[in-house]
């Protein structure tokens, strides 16, 4: 897992996209592309609908970069929600078209089943340092698998309670309580 | 279970509200600051998440059909020159020769002539004509279209002996000396990035000495200068 995205100036390529300077799309697209083609595969699970997924927020990105605020958060989170939420719409929008790419199922699906319900386990052994992970590593099991299911896999309440064999009510109070206990952790 | 706005918004981040909930978050951003901070405040606490996702390849077509549908014109030219600016710079050339210009008049000229027809969010900031000391012929055109970037054209071909090479400077009114720009392909336009710089500012100097084919030893212009100019703010 890499995370030397630190040398790249986001902020400065979306001032350089607000300013018409059309190599500056580019190098973000160079630069963070695969990564968010990522995101949104993992949320789609269609290569196909990731590609317009990936698509639609670059069009969207050189069209908004000049109403980007620094001030309201990183440039870097700013382009990963458009994707993010541009692929969440997809989902919501179309019920989450079956089938899936069959490959992507496999994976998705040997990489969770072995060890729910923590299928996020991995994030306590990750090698990425942050608070955030201090944090989640903090959450119980649970919690934590319901969050990162929703962010991360962009699955429903009622995904989530499949996934942990658990009642809709007790995941969507895991959520609420796992939330708030993150953002008091970050604080 | 009464829903905070604060878990509202966590929610929306996280891609848990229904449609009807979703969408009126999003229409409830646009004018309410408060909710669109809280918004923000989730996207930038969770999104270290991402980095737990591996970078999939990227389709080989994906990124000429995001340059068709931003651009569906056919391009010419360098990125983000608009190409009827360049060609008129270009054919304008021998009539700056025999005008003889110096560097600011070449300038108010460049700028004049250069920004009918231009895209609104292209548009320079500032603009330098670099001319040759002597006879004051244009060489080059710096077009910065922020105060951090910008973008170097050549007008022609100049000449460069062998073993030497085109070094970039600049320096602004109150600094110690010039700084470098990078080296310089005859003939190539030059995109260069000044982060670490002061933003430009009306006035500041720039100019392309002949230095040692891997740039001037010690960081300061050695050989001669070539072409020399200052910017002049874009009204």
């Amino acid at each position: 897992m890499t995370s030397t995205t630190d040398d790249f100036d986001f902020e400065a390529a979306l001032g350089a996209c607000a300013a018409g300077e059309r190599s500056a799309l580019r190098r973000i697209y160079e630069r963070e592309g695969g990564r968010l083609m990522g995101v949104a595969l993992r949320i789609v699970r269609r290569r196909d609908v990731a590609e317009d997924v990936v698509h639609d927020a670059f069009v969207r990105i050189w069209e908004k970069a000049s109403s980007f605020d620094a001030s309201r958060g990183s440039a870097r989170g700013w382009i990963y929600s458009i994707v993010r939420h541009g692929a969440l719409n997809h989902i919501r929008d179309h019920a989450r078209e079956v089938p899936a790419d069959e490959s992507l199922t496999d994976s998705f699906e040997h990489e969770t089943s072995s060890s729910v319900p923590d299928p996020y386990q991995q994030v306590l052994l990750s090698s990425e340092a942050g608070m955030l992970y201090d944090c989640l590593g903090r959450l119980d099991a649970a919690k934590r698998s319901s969050i990162l299911l929703a962010y991360l896999e962009g699955c429903t309440h009622t995904e989530i309670a499949d996934r942990l064999a658990t009642p809709l009510g007790t995941i969507k109070a895991w959520i609420r309580r796992g939330l708030q206990a993150l953002k008091e952790c970050l604080a | 279970m009464i829903q905070t706005p604060e878990d509202i918004a966590g929610l929306y981040v996280l891609g848990l509200l229904d449609a009807a909930r979703r969408n009126e978050v999003e229409r409830d951003m646009e004018n309410d600051a408060a909710l669109q901070a809280r918004v923000a405040d989730w996207e930038e606490r969770l999104l270290p998440l991402t980095r737990m996702v591996e970078p999939e390849p990227l389709p080989p077509g994906l990124w000429s059909r995001i340059e068709r549908s931003l651009w569906p014109a056919p391009r010419a030219g360098a990125a983000s020159v608009p190409s009827s600016l360049f060609s008129r710079l270009w054919d304008s050339l021998a009539f700056w020769r025999s005008l003889a210009a110096t560097g600011f008049a070449a300038a108010m000229l460049l700028a004049v002539v250069g920004l009918p027809g231009t895209q609104p969010a292209g548009e320079p900031k500032f603009m330098v004509v670099l001319v040759a000391p002597d006879d004051k012929a244009p060489g080059w055109v710096v077009q910065a279209s922020t105060e951090q970037s910008l973008k170097l054209i050549p007008l022609g071909v100049t000449d460069v002996p062998q073993a030497k090479a085109l070094q970039f400077w600049t320096k602004g009114d109150k600094w110690k000396g010039p700084v470098s720009l990078g080296l310089v392909q005859p003939g190539r336009p030059l995109d260069v990035q000044m982060k670490e710089l002061p933003p430009l500012e009306p006035n500041q100097l720039f100019e392309i000495t002949l230095e040692p084919e891997y740039g001037s030893p010690i960081g300061r212009p050695t050989g001669p200068i070539l072409y020399i100019g200052r910017a002049v703010k874009v009204m």
